[in-house]
C-alpha cells in the first residue's frame, strides 16, 4: 500500500472507513473486517467481476459489483441489506440452477464455492428450469478433469493460466448458452498446449477444474517436500497448490547399486525420473523367439519350435534389425541390450500413460535418487516448457542417431547429416484419437514414432480399414513425400504418441543425398502400395451379417474345418503340437461358418489389434502380412489379451536364467512367451493342413473361399 | 434375448490349451486295446507252439512223411543253427535214391524239390506239375545239342508224337505169327469142341492168371519163354500189364496137336529146342524098336510123308540104325518143316538140326512210359486196340495210338470230363535201373520226437 | 474320410489292380496241380503284394504319430490306407486260394476279417457322422474337453441361479457385483436391470430352488444323460415354459440362460455319444490290425523259412 496515496474515507454497513485510493469496496470491507461473498473474484488475480455476488448497496441506481467499484469519498455503502442479500440469493439461485449439485468439488472436499454460498443461503432447490443441453465433460487432460456443467464462467482460471503463469491457454469461447471456457482453440485439454501447470484448476472455486488423483493410490516411497519439488527444474512454474494436491502421485525412491527398480513384462502405472545416479535398462528375457524350424532338411523334414537364441536364429528378414525399441529416451542395440540411462532421463512413460506392460529391467548401476510418479504427474511435467526444452535436447543430442539408424532404411544415414537433421527435427506430442496428418491432404512432414502407436487407417466407402499400427521405431508418411501425393491414409494417435517430425524439405534434401535410401524406401512404398491395393481389391462389398459378426471380413486367412468331413480326430492339434514342441497354437473350437468350423488359429487379421501396445514392438507383420511375434518377446500377455478371437496364448518355455542370489550362475526357469500360429513357414504347408488325413483342414482366404457361398447367401437374402 | 452369447474367443479359453497331452479315457482305451489284443495274439501263438500244435501250417505234409512232421529237421537240415526252407536234395537221398534220368545227356538236373511239392497234403508227392517236365522238354537241348527224341514237347494235347513204334516204318517185331483174326474166329476147334476165343483166354494181366482154358493136360508148364525182354525193362507192379503169352498155358490146350509127330505115340513133341526135341525123338523110337521086334518091317504111314521133300518109295530100313534115322528124319521133318513152322521161325543152317528164331515179343511196348492195364479195366480190349479182330498178320502193330489215349485224357480239356493228361500220369522222370539199396538209420522213436 | 471325386485314380487303380489278380488268379488257380495256395509262387506274390498293402495300410498309424514329417500329405496316406487296405483283403484270399487253413492262418483270417469289416464300417461311418454331429450339435465342443464344459457349464448356471436368488431377495449391490462376476467368469453378456425396493419373493426362489437343485444340478453333474428328464428337448422345453410362468418376468432371462446351459450340456453329451460311434469302431480296428500285422509278420518269417 502506498503511504503516500491518498485516502479515501467512507461508511460500510455503517462503520466509518479509511483506506488509500484506487481500493475496491470489498478490498475496503475485507480489511475492516466485513466480509462479503464473493465467487469470481481472487486475491491474486485482478477482478473482472463477472459473477456479481458482491455486489453492494451503494446508494446508487444500481448495485455495484464490490470487487471492482473502487471507494470514493464519502460512499456509503451497505453489504447486507435485505435488498442486496435478495439480489445476492437470485443471483446463487440462478447459477446454482445451471450447477450440478453437488458438483465433483463439492462431493470430494466439500468446498465448492458456490455450494457452499448456496448452502448458506438456504437455497435448496432452484426455482429456475435447468438448462436442457448439456455443455460436456473433458477428460483429455490426464492431470485435470474439465465439467463444462459445473463451470459458472468466473474467469478465474483464464486469469491464472494468462496473468498469472503467462501460458496463454486458455479462453473464452462462444456466446450466451454456448458461452464455455476453452483450451487453445477450443482443443481438448489434453490435446491443447496447456502445460498442466495446475494454476486454473487452483483457481477454479467449483468443480469445473478439478484434480484427477489418478488411482488413488498412493506410492510408496518418500514423501516430497513441494518445496524441494518446486526447486527442480521439471517442475518450474508449476503451482505448488497444484503439486501439493499431486503429493501422492510423486515419491522420491532411492536405488542402491544392483538394486532392480522394474521388470520387464511387469505391469504398471508410473514412469521414473531419474534425478541422481546411474542405470542400466536391459532385457533379461533371452533374445529369442519361439520359432519353428525343421531339424532335418528335406521331406522327412520336422518342424519344432524353440527359444532359439539370437547366435542361432538369422532371420532374413530381420537381419537388418539394430535396435529393440524399448520405453525409454534410448533403444536397445539388438546385438547387445543393455544401454544406460543418467540423470534427468525419464522412463516408464508408456507404461504410466497407456498402462502398457514394462518394457525392459532396469537396474540402477551406482546409487541413484529418481522419481517415481503416476501419470497426472508424469503429464505435469511432460508438459512443462522446461522439461519438455531438457527432453528435446536430450533427445536430439543421444536419441536421435539411434532412432533413426534403427530404422533399417535409414540406417546409412551419416553422423553429418544426423547433426544437420538434429536442430531440424521436432518432437511432438499427440494424445489418443487425435489426427496426426490426414488422408488427402498435402505431406509436409516424414514422421518417426518415438512413442506410443500410430494407427495408420483409410477411409473408404465401406468404412474404415486399418492398414496398421505403427510402434516406436516406425515410420510414415514417406510415401506421399516420394511421390509428392496427398497422405494415402489418416495417421492418428492411438494412445499417447509422441513422433519425431522431420520437415519434408529435410527430407527431400536426405532422398537427394542418400540415393539408397531413395531406392530402399521406394522399394518399400512400392511394396506397400501393392498390398494396400490387394488389400482395397480383396474387400468385397459382399456382407453377410453372420460373416461380419465373427469377424471373418477382417481375417486374411483362416483355418476352417469342413465339418462335414472332419473325424475330430484331433490330428490338426496334435500335428500343431508336434510341431511346436508340444504346444498347440490351434484351438479346435470356435464358431461356425456354414459348415466349416473356423478353429482358433490365428487369422492375419486386416486390423491386427494384437499388435496395439506390445511394449517391446515385437509382434509384428512380416511384409507378407503375416503377423509374427519377434524374438524379444518379453511375455507380457499384451498382445494374448489384445486379440479378440483367443488365438494368442501364452506359453511357458524352459529356459536358463541368470541366478539373482549368485551372479554369473546360471538357473533353470520359464519365461512365457507369447505364440501365434506362424503358417509354419518353413514348409509350403501348415502342419495342420498337412497333417489332416480327411482333407478337412485347409487354410484359406475368407473372401476368396467364402466368396461363392456369401453371394449365394446374399442372392437368397434378396430372393426373400 | 440370450445373454450367453458365444465368441471365438470365449470358446477358446475354454480349453485347456494342453488337454491332447493328458489321456483321455478314449484314448487310453485305444492304446490299452492295442497294446493288448497284440499281446494276446502273440501269447496265445506262444500257448499253441508251447502245446505242440502246429502253429504254422505250411500245409500239411504228405502221408509218406507225415511220420516225421514235426521232425522239420529231418528234411529241412539246419545250415549254421538256422532252418533252410530249401529242402537240399541230400536230404531226399537219405531215404529216396532216385537217379535223375538222362544225367549223362542232360544239361540241367532239377532238385528234388522243384517237382516234389511237399506241404500240399496228402496229394502224391510224385505227380508232378507238367511244368517241371516242359522246363526242359518244351525246348530241349542236350549236352551234345540235338536230343535224342523230339524237341519240343510243352502239351499232351497237342504236342505229344506219336508213340515211336506206330510211325510209319514201324512194325510189330515178334517172330511167333499169329492172326489174331483167326483166333477170334467162331467155331475154332478146342481141346473139348468147338470154342470162341476172347482176348482174355490168352492175355491176362500179370498176376491174374488163373486157369487158363487152353493149358496143356500133361506137359508142366515149362520155363517162361521171356524173349524179347530186356535190360531196359523198369520194374512195374503187377496188374499193370498182361502177363507174358506161355505156350503150356495159352496155346497148348488147340496146338498141343500139331506137336504130334507120329501116330504111334499119344504124346507130342515137348515145345523146346530143336535139339530137345532131337533128343526126345531118339529116346522115343529106340523105346519103340526095343518093344515092336517087327518095327522094321512097318510101312511108313503116309501122313507123315510131307510131299515135295523126298522121293518115294523111301528105302527100306536094314537095320535098327537106319530105321532110327528114317523114323527120326520123318518125325523131324513133320515137326520142323510143318509143327514147329505154324508158328515159329525156323532158320535152317548148315547144322543139322535148325534153330528157332527168338519169339521177340515186347513185353511192354512203351518203354519210356508206364501204362496199367489195370487201371482201364472198365473198357473192352478192343476199345483201344481196335484193329484185333482183324489183324492177320503178325506184323500188324495192335497197339493203339495217342489219338486213343487222347479220346480219354486230356492235358487242358475241360477238367470234369477229362482223364488227366499230365506227363506223370504216363512218365516217370527217374532212372530207376541206377537206383541203389539204401541203408536206413533212424529208430522209431527218432522219427516220431516231437522235437 | 469321405470319398468323392477325387479318389476316382485311386478308385480306378485299385479296381484294376484286382482286376488283374483276379484274372491272373484263374490260370493260375487252375494250372497249378494242388490248386491255389499260398506256399506257390503266385501265391506267394499275393500274399507278399497284399502284406506289403497291409503294412502300409498300418504305417498310417505310425505316420500319424509323426505329423509334420513332410513323408507326403496325410490325406495321401489316408487314401492309400483305404484303397490298399481295401485291395488286400480280396488279395489275400486270393493268396489263400480261398481256403481259410488252421491255426496261426486261420487266426489271421479271421482278423483280417474283422479289419476288413471294422475298417470298412469305419469308413461309412466316417462318410455320414461328421455331418449329422455338424447338423444336430451345433454347440459342438472338443470331444476330450467336453468334462471340463460341462463343468463350466456347471459353474455358470450355479453362478447364475446365485444371482437370481440375491436378486429375488432384493439384494441390488450382491446382485450386480455377483452379476458382474458371473459376467466375467462364465461369459455372460449385459445384465440385469435391477429394480429398487423388490419385493422378497420366497415362493418364486423356492420354486428356482427346487427346480435348481433338483434338476439342472443333477442333468449337469451327470456325465452321460441317460434317462434324465432334461436330457429330453421335449420335456426340457415344457419344464423351462413352466418354470418361467412361476418366476417373475426379470429372471426370465436367467431361465433362457440356464435353459441354453442345458441345450448347451445335452448337446454335448449328445455329440460324446457321437463322438463314440464315430470312433468307436478303431477300437476293434486298431488293436486287431496290430495284432494281424504281428501275427502276420510272423506267419511271413515262418512261411519263408521253411
Amino acid at each position: 500500500m502506498n503511504p503516500a496515496a491518498k485516502l479515501v474515507e467512507l461508511t460500510i454497513d455503517g462503520t466509518a472507513v479509511s483506506v488509500p485510493q484506487g481500493t475496491t469496496i470489498f478490498d475496503a470491507a475485507r480489511t475492516h473486517g466485513i466480509p462479503i461473498p464473493t465467487l469470481c473474484h481472487q486475491q491474486n488475480e485482478n477482478p473482472v467481476g463477472v459473477c456479481r455476488v458482491c455486489v453492494v448497496d451503494i446508494g446508487q441506481r444500481v448495485y455495484a459489483a464490490s470487487c471492482i467499484r473502487q471507494a470514493e469519498q464519502g460512499m456509503t455503502v451497505k453489504t447486507n441489506t435485505a435488498p442486496v442479500v435478495g439480489v445476492r440469493h437470485t443471483l446463487v439461485e440462478l447459477l446454482m440452477s445451471d450447477h450440478p449439485s453437488p458438483c465433483a468439488r463439492q462431493q470430494h472436499s466439500g468446498d465448492c464455492e458456490l455450494e457452499r454460498l448456496a448452502e448458506q443461503a438456504g437455497i435448496q432447490q432452484p426455482r429456475f428450469a435447468r438448462r436442457t443441453t448439456p455443455r460436456g465433460h473433458d477428460d483429455s487432460s490426464l492431470a485435470i478433469a474439465v465439467d463444462h456443467e459445473a463451470c459458472i464462467l468466473c474467469d478465474r482460471c483464464i486469469r491464472g493460466c494468462d496473468d498469472i503463469r503467462n501460458n496463454w491457454v486458455l479462453a473464452r469461447r462462444g456466446k450466451g448458452y454456448q458461452a464455455g471456457i476453452a483450451f487453445d482453440n477450443n482443443l481438448p485439454m489434453g490435446g491443447s498446449s496447456c502445460v498442466s501447470c495446475g494454476e486454473c484448476m487452483v483457481s477454479c472455486p467449483t468443480g469445473a477444474l478439478t484434480n484427477r488423483s489418478a488411482v488413488g493410490t498412493k506410492l510408496e516411497g518418500g514423501a516430497l517436500d513441494i518445496g524441494a519439488l518446486l526447486g527442480l527444474p521439471i517442475f518450474k512454474n508449476v503451482s505448488g497448490t497444484f503439486l501439493e494436491l499431486n503429493s501422492h502421485a510423486i515419491v522420491e525412491r532411492k536405488f542402491r547399486a544392483g538394486e532392480i527398480i522394474c521388470r520387464e513384462g511387469d505391469f504398471g502405472a508410473t514412469a521414473f525420473y531419474l534425478v541422481d545416479g546411474k542405470v542400466e535398462v536391459y532385457l533379461s528375457s533371452p533374445i529369442a523367439h519361439v520359432k519353428t524350424e525343421g531339424s532335418a532338411k528335406g521331406f522327412l523334414s520336422k518342424l519344432r519350435s524353440m527359444l532359439q537364441s539370437r547366435e542361432q536364429d538369422e532371420r532374413t528378414e530381420e537381419s537388418s534389425r539394430v535396435s529393440i525399441p524399448i520405453d525409454a529416451p534410448v533403444d536397445l542395440p539388438y546385438d547387445h541390450p543393455i544401454a544406460e540411462l543418467g540423470p534427468g532421463d525419464l522412463f516408464g512413460e508408456m507404461t504410466c500413460m497407456s498402462y502398457y506392460p514394462r518394457s525392459a529391467t532396469v537396474r540402477a548401476k551406482t546409487d541413484c535418487t529418481m522419481l517415481e510418479m503416476l501419470r497426472n504427474v508424469l503429464d505435469i511435467m511432460q508438459r512443462n516448457k522446461t522439461f519438455r526444452e531438457q527432453l528435446d535436447r536430450t533427445y536430439r543430442q543421444r536419441a536421435l542417431d539411434s532412432h533413426l539408424r534403427s530404422v533399417p532404411v535409414l540406417a546409412s544415414l551419416t553422423p553429418d547429416f544426423i547433426d544437420h537433421l538434429r536442430n531440424r527435427v521436432e518432437l511432438l506430442r499427440f494424445t489418443p484419437g487425435q489426427v496426426i496428418c490426414t488422408q488427402g491432404e498435402p505431406a509436409d512432414s516424414f514422421y518417426l514414432v518415438r512413442l506410443g502407436f500410430v494407427k495408420v487407417a483409410q477411409s473408404r466407402p465401406g468404412g474404415e480399414l486399418v492398414l496398421a499400427y505403427l510402434a516406436r521405431g516406425s515410420y510414415f508418411a514417406e510415401m506421399s513425400l516420394l511421390t509428392g501425393t496427398p497422405h494415402m491414409a489418416t495417421c492418428s494417435a492411438l494412445d499417447h504418441v509422441e513422433v519425431v517430425r522431420v520437415p519434408g524439405e529435410d527430407f527431400q534434401v536426405m532422398l537427394d543425398r542418400f540415393p539408397e535410401i531413395r531406392r530402399k524406401l521406394e522399394e518399400a512404398a512400392a511394396e506397400h502400395m501393392e498390398q494396400n491395393r490387394q488389400r482395397v481389391t480383396k474387400v468385397a462389398d459382399v456382407t453377410v451379417d453372420q460373416f461380419l459378426n465373427q469377424g471373418l471380413m477382417e481375417a486374411q486367412s483362416l483355418l476352417i474345418l469342413d465339418l462335414d468331413r472332419c473325424t475330430r480326430c484331433d490330428q490338426c492339434v496334435r500335428a500343431c503340437a508336434d510341431a511346436h514342441d508340444g504346444v498347440s497354437r490351434l484351438i479346435r473350437d470356435g464358431l461356425r461358418f456354414d459348415r466349416y468350423l473356423v478353429a482358433t488359429s490365428c487369422r492375419q487379421c486386416r486390423d491386427p489389434l494384437c499388435m496395439v501396445g506390445c511394449p517391446v514392438g515385437s509382434i509384428r507383420r512380416r511384409n507378407t502380412l503375416e503377423v509374427i511375434i519377434e524374438d524379444w518377446c518379453i511375455g507380457c500377455g499384451q498382445c494374448a489379451n489384445n486379440c479378440p478371437y483367443g488365438n494368442i496364448n501364452m506359453h511357458p518355455f524352459p529356459v536358463e536364467l541368470d541366478d539373482p542370489a549368485y551372479p554369473g550362475r546360471r538357473m533353470a526357469g520359464v519365461k512365457v512367451k507369447a505364440t501365434s500360429c506362424d503358417l509354419c513357414l518353413d514348409h509350403a504347408e501348415p502342419s495342420c493342413v498337412y497333417a489332416c488325413p480327411h482333407d478337412a483342414a485347409h487354410r484359406v482366404n475368407p473372401l476368396e473361399f467364402f466368396g461363392g457361398l456369401l453371394k449365394r447367401q446374399t442372392v437368397a437374402k434378396s430372393g426373400k | 434375448m440370450l445373454r450367453r452369447i458365444r465368441t471365438t474367443k470365449k470358446l477358446a479359453k475354454r480349453m485347456d490349451l494342453q488337454y491332447f497331452t493328458q489321456p483321455h479315457p478314449f484314448r487310453s482305451w485305444r492304446l490299452w486295446l492295442s497294446v493288448l489284443v497284440p499281446v494276446v495274439a502273440v501269447v496265445w501263438f506262444a500257448a499253441l507252439r508251447a502245446h505242440g500244435q502246429k502253429v504254422y501250417s505250411s500245409g500239411p505234409l504228405s502221408k509218406s512223411h507225415a511220420v516225421f512232421a514235426k521232425r522239420c529237421d529231418v528234411c529241412h537240415v539246419t545250415t549254421l543253427g538256422f532252418f533252410r526252407a530249401k529242402v537240399s536234395d541230400s536230404a531226399c537221398l537219405k531215404c529216396h535214391d532216385a537217379p535223375a534220368h538222362q544225367i549223362d545227356r542232360v544239361a540241367f538236373t532239377p532238385a528234388c524239390g522243384s517237382c516234389h511239392l511237399e506241404h500240399k497234403g496228402s496229394l502224391r508227392l510224385a505227380s508232378t506239375a507238367d511244368s517241371s517236365c516242359t522246363q526242359c522238354h518244351a525246348d530241349l537241348h542236350t549236352r551234345t545239342g540235338s536230343p535224342q527224341y523230339v524237341r519240343e514237347i510243352s502239351d499232351f494235347d497237342n504236342e505229344h508224337p506219336e508213340f515211336a513204334v506206330l510211325r510209319p516204318g514201324g512194325k510189330d517185331p515178334g517172330q511167333v505169327k499169329l492172326n489174331h483174326y483167326a483166333h477170334l474166329r467162331p467155331n475154332l476147334p478146342g481141346p473139348d469142341g468147338p470154342v470162341q476165343m476172347d482176348c482174355q483166354d490168352c492175355h491176362r494181366l500179370t498176376g491174374m492168371e488163373g486157369n487158363w482154358p487152353y493149358a496143356a493136360q500133361t506137359m508142366p508148364p515149362l520155363k517162361p519163354v521171356t524173349a524179347g525182354a530186356s535190360a531196359d525193362m523198369r520194374p512195374s507192379r503187377s496188374r499193370d500189364y498182361m502177363s507174358p503169352i506161355l505156350y503150356a498155358t495159352q496155346c497148348a490146350g488147340c496146338h498141343v496137336k500139331d506137336l504130334q509127330f507120329d501116330k504111334r505115340f499119344e504124346q507130342s513133341a515137348p515145345h523146346d529146342k530143336p535139339e530137345v526135341v532131337q533128343a526126345f525123338l531118339l529116346q522115343k523110337y529106340s523105346e519103340y524098336f526095343a518093344s515092336h521086334p517087327g518095327a522094321l518091317s512097318e510101312p511108313v504111314a503116309p501122313e507123315r510123308i510131307l510131299p515135295g521133300k523126298f522121293k518115294l518109295p523111301l528105302p527100306v530100313p536094314h537095320n535098327r540104325q537106319e530105321w532110327m534115322d528114317q523114323q527120326v528124319m520123318l518125325a523131324d521133318r513133320l515137326l520142323f518143316d510143318k509143327g514147329c513152322k505154324l508158328c515159329h521161325v525156323m532158320i535152317e543152317t548148315n547144322a543139322p538140326l535148325p534153330t528157332v528164331a527168338p519169339s521177340s515179343i515186347p513185353a511192354r511196348w512203351l518203354l519210356h512210359a508206364d501204362f496199367s492195364h489195370n487201371s482201364h479195366r472198365l473198357l473192352t480190349c478192343v476199345a483201344c486196340h481196335n484193329r484185333t479182330p482183324e489183324s492177320r498178320e503178325t506184323a500188324d502193330i495192335l497197339l493203339p495210338g495217342v489219338a486213343s489215349c487222347r479220346s480219354c485224357h486230356q492235358e487242358r480239356g475241360p477238367k470234369q470230363d477229362a482223364a488227366s493228361g499230365n506227363c506223370s500220369e504216363c512218365h516217370s522222370y527217374h532212372d530207376w535201373k541206377r537206383e541203389q539199396p539204401i541203408k536206413g538209420k533212424y529208430l522209431i522213436p527218432q522219427l516220431q520226437a516231437a522235437r | 474320410m469321405r470319398i468323392d471325386e477325387t479318389h476316382r485314380k485311386w478308385f480306378i487303380g485299385s479296381l484294376v489292380g484286382l482286376a488283374v489278380a483276379v484274372v491272373v488268379y484263374v490260370p493260375y488257380s487252375r494250372s497249378s496241380p494242388q490248386g491255389a495256395g499260398g506256399g506257390t509262387t503266385m501265391g506267394l506274390i499275393y500274399g507278399s503284394v497284399a502284406f506289403a498293402f497291409m503294412i502300409f495300410a498300418g504305417l498310417l498309424g505310425a505316420r500319424k504319430k509323426v505329423p509334420i514329417w513332410r513323408l507326403g500329405r496325410a490325406q495321401a496316406w489316408m487314401r492309400g490306407h483305404l484303397w490298399l487296405g481295401f485291395v488286400s483283403f480280396p488279395l489275400i484270399v486270393l493268396h489263400s486260394g480261398f481256403h481259410f487253413g488252421v491255426g496261426l492262418t486261420k487266426a489271421l483270417m479271421w482278423l483280417f476279417a474283422v479289419v476288413f469289416v471294422s475298417g470298412i464300417v469305419g469308413a461309412v461311418l466316417q462318410h455320414f457322422m461328421p455331418r449329422i454331429t455338424t447338423q444336430r450339435i451345433p454347440l459342438e465342443t472338443i470331444y476330450e474337453q467336453i468334462g471340463r464344459v460341462r463343468l463350466q457349464l456347471m459353474e455358470e448356471a450355479i453362478s447364475l441361479v446365485d444371482e437370481a436368488y440375491a436378486l429375488l431377495h432384493g439384494d441390488v449391490s450382491q446382485a450386480n457385483e455377483q452379476q458382474r462376476a458371473a459376467s466375467a467368469s462364465a461369459g455372460t453378456m449385459g445384465g440385469l436391470t435391477v429394480a429398487s425396493g423388490m419385493q422378497v419373493d420366497e415362493e418364486a426362489s423356492a420354486e428356482l430352488k427346487q427346480f435348481f437343485q433338483g434338476e439342472i444340478q443333477p442333468f449337469l453333474a451327470q456325465s452321460g444323460s441317460h434317462g434324465h428328464v432334461l436330457a429330453d428337448r421335449n420335456r426340457a422345453q415344457a419344464m423351462f415354459r413352466q418354470l418361467r410362468t412361476l418366476l417373475p418376468p426379470n429372471l426370465h432371462s436367467t431361465v433362457d440362460d440356464l435353459e441354453n446351459i442345458c441345450e448347451e450340456k445335452r448337446e454335448i453329451d449328445q455329440q460324446a455319444r457321437y463322438h463314440r460311434v464315430l470312433h468307436g469302431w478303431l477300437l476293434v480296428h486298431i488293436p486287431a490290425s496290430y495284432a494281424l500285422l504281428i501275427l502276420g509278420a510272423v506267419h511271413a518269417v515262418m512261411a519263408l523259412r521253411y
